[in-house]
């Protein structure tokens, strides 16, 4: 009978013996917990309290119903969230290519492909904005003055967040030998990015798409300075003649952003605990049959 | 019908002949692979053995069509598919680290290779449970990668490799990851299916034991070049060069001196016989490499070689010796020729089989 010694620790999720913070017991666990989550929580419920706050400190929901009785509320929503879904698609049609390329045939490349990606945060803003600008100024003009340049901006500003993101992903998977497995079984590349690599990115591919979708919706700078009043452009002109509206919509913006993290997270959770249970389970039946 | 005999039906085929003419590869001044040519017969197993960097992979790589060759030419089943991509040359693959897809169940795995041919579901399950149970995994087609042990991966990617019907079955160092006695297990069961479906398989490893024991010929692979192709017999009694002679078993590098065309004074051990092909004039100061079984040991006064340790195997034991000068010997008898020297710290050395090369000593 062959011994498999299945790694249970591992499998189970539990482990870290050997660290001094779990050491330190529940108590001090507990404390850093609600000391961080305060740190968060709080200025967001005083928001919240704001935003709600009447005349004579009663309580009202005046501030959101103005707002989304406003034609504008709507309309910078919509054009952020159109910009959003262009950006991520853009995004993923440039990313998934090149990491994948990258990863696949240069692998030598990838350390300088990977600080390239982070230059949008070390080059300010309004240098990027400029160069993409003259980069497209000669293309026809259904991109150029239109909110599609917002969308290429955007998809050159988020690139720190989204290269690294699914750049990780892709480390995390033995991604040449699955593809040349793929390949050896006959598949041509739409097939093996089809059924044997992007399911397997699924988690990277959902984290740069939130992380790009969430820098569109928060982004106010070069959407001002190419004059589009998309939604955090609406946050702050609202926010100079009515504060309480201002902090409601930051809220709503907060919600958006959250409800699909939320979703994702939930979603991700979820697969991984069947996962697990269901791998400790087969490695325990592989340490008794094997 | 055994499930192997059946699979063998449904391959519906022997082996195809393999030929590979001059292969040459290089990264950037480095020559990976230097002119390689060798020849597969229909059916046959072929180990390419070496040290790490040798090219074996390379070549491996080449012939499934996931690496270009600079120079040289493929020919499978007397076609030259040099240019063909690896998608299209129909050829079965397993890998050294585990490549089953980690999205898949075992039995969607074996399904792929159908499933991108276009191969209607009905085919395919019925393929893929046929495969399963070549390799005996019936019961666990539907765990995913991370529900199976290494050796079960690597047996789903057996089947997967076999499922589309491959012309040519290429194993990378498919064993390597495993633990021994899973190791020595799925050797075996290679050897099994792949002689009972008679296809023509190439397998990659720096194994010596696991290249003797599978293989119907071995090419002993060094610094790119091919050093010897033969039986694993042949390869281990007859080497053809002294490199082929120390990486394939253990051997001694003795003194001696030529005394004829067929017969070699060495030093401790006395007169050695030597054939070979070689020709050496009479008088000439050789080395003489001769494999430890090929030595016996008698008692000894002080003048013999002196015992070092000595390691019981089971059906033989290990003596390390060391002659006057220092240098070591390894010597391996039978267990009662052991028991003759046991209480000697001197033992006397002679000959018992053929000196394996013999070569002019250095100036």
């Amino acid at each position: 009978m062959a011994t498999v010694t299945p790694d249970l620790g591992r499998a189970g999720g539990s482990g870290g013996e050997g660290s001094n913070v779990l050491r330190l017991g529940k108590p001090f666990r507990y404390t850093v917990l609600i000391l961080v989550g305060a740190f968060f929580i709080i200025p967001i419920l005083a928001s919240a309290r704001f935003s709600f706050l009447g005349n004579n400190n009663s309580y009202t929901l005046s501030a959101y119903t103005q707002l989304f009785g406003t034609p504008q509320f709507w309309s910078t929503l919509w054009l952020s969230v159109k910009v959003g879904v262009g950006t991520v698609a853009l995004t993923l049609v440039l990313l998934i290519p090149t990491v994948i390329f990258v990863h696949v045939r240069l692998p030598r490349l990838r350390r300088l492909f990977e600080s390239v990606s982070l230059l949008p945060l070390v080059i300010p803003s309004v240098v990027v904005t400029l160069g993409v600008i003259t980069s497209f100024r000669n293309l026809p003009n259904i991109i150029y003055g239109t909110p599609v340049i917002l969308a290429l901006e955007y998809v050159v500003l988020a690139l720190p967040y989204s290269y690294r993101t699914f750049d990780s992903a892709v480390q995390s998977i033995d991604l040449k030998t699955l593809v040349d497995a793929g390949q050896s079984l006959g598949a041509g590349w739409i097939k093996l990015l089809r059924f044997a690599i992007l399911p397997n990115l699924r988690s990277g591919l959902l984290g740069a798409s939130i992380l790009t979708f969430a820098f569109c919706l928060g982004e106010f700078a070069v959407a001002s300075l190419l004059s589009f009043t998309t939604f955090p452009v609406f946050l702050v002109q609202v926010g100079r003649l009515e504060a309480s509206q201002a902090v409601a919509l930051s809220l709503i913006a907060l919600i958006f952003t959250w409800i699909p993290l939320a979703l994702v997270m939930i979603v991700f959770s979820q697969r991984r605990g069947a996962r697990r249970v269901a791998g400790v389970e087969s490695a325990i039946e592989a340490a008794v049959a094997d | 019908m055994s499930e192997t005999t059946q699979a063998a039906t449904s391959l519906g085929r022997g082996g195809v002949e393999v030929e590979v003419r001059g292969l040459s590869r290089y990264f950037k001044d480095t020559a990976a692979l230097k002119s390689l040519s060798m020849r597969a017969e229909p059916g046959e197993l072929v180990v390419l053995l070496g040290p790490s960097g040798c090219g074996k992979t390379t070549a491996l790589r080449m012939l499934a069509g996931l690496d270009a060759p600079d120079e040289g030419a493929i020919l499978i089943g007397g076609k030259d598919v040099t240019s063909l991509p690896a998608a299209k040359r129909n050829i079965g693959m397993v890998f050294q680290s585990y490549s089953l897809f980690p999205n898949m169940t075992a039995r969607e795995n074996v399904e792929f290779g159908l499933r991108v041919r276009g191969k209607k579901s009905t085919e395919r399950s019925d393929r893929s449970a046929e495969m399963l149970g070549l390799v005996g995994l019936t019961s666990l087609a539907d765990r995913f990668p991370h529900q199976l042990s290494g050796g079960q991966q690597q047996r789903v990617a057996l089947a997967r490799a076999l499922a589309i019907k491959p012309q040519l079955l290429l194993l990378d160092e498919p064993l390597s990851a495993l633990d021994a006695k899973v190791r020595a297990q799925l050797r075996e069961e290679i050897r099994r299916i792949q002689l009972e479906l008679g296809i023509t398989t190439f397998f990659v490893t720096h194994d010596q034991e696991e290249a003797l024991a599978l293989a119907d010929r071995i090419a002993v692979m060094h610094q790119g070049r091919l050093e010897q192709l033969d039986t694993p017999l042949a390869v281990y009694s007859n080497p053809a060069t002294e490199f082929v002679a120390e990486f394939v078993g253990t051997v001694n590098r003795l003194r001696g001196v030529v005394v004829d065309a067929a017969t070699v004074d060495v030093e401790l051990v006395g007169k050695v016989s030597y054939g070979n092909g070689q020709t050496l004039s009479p008088g000439t100061r050789v080395q003489v490499l001769i494999r430890p079984e090929s030595l016996g040991v008698t008692p000894a006064t002080d003048d013999g070689a002196e015992v070092i340790s000595r390691s019981f195997l089971g059906a033989s034991t290990k003596l390390s010796v060391r002659n006057p000068a220092g240098d070591p010997i390894v010597v391996e008898v039978s267990v009662a020729e052991a028991a003759g020297v046991a209480d000697s710290p001197n033992v006397k050395l002679f000959a018992r089989g053929e000196a394996l090369l013999v070569r002019p000593a250095p100036s």
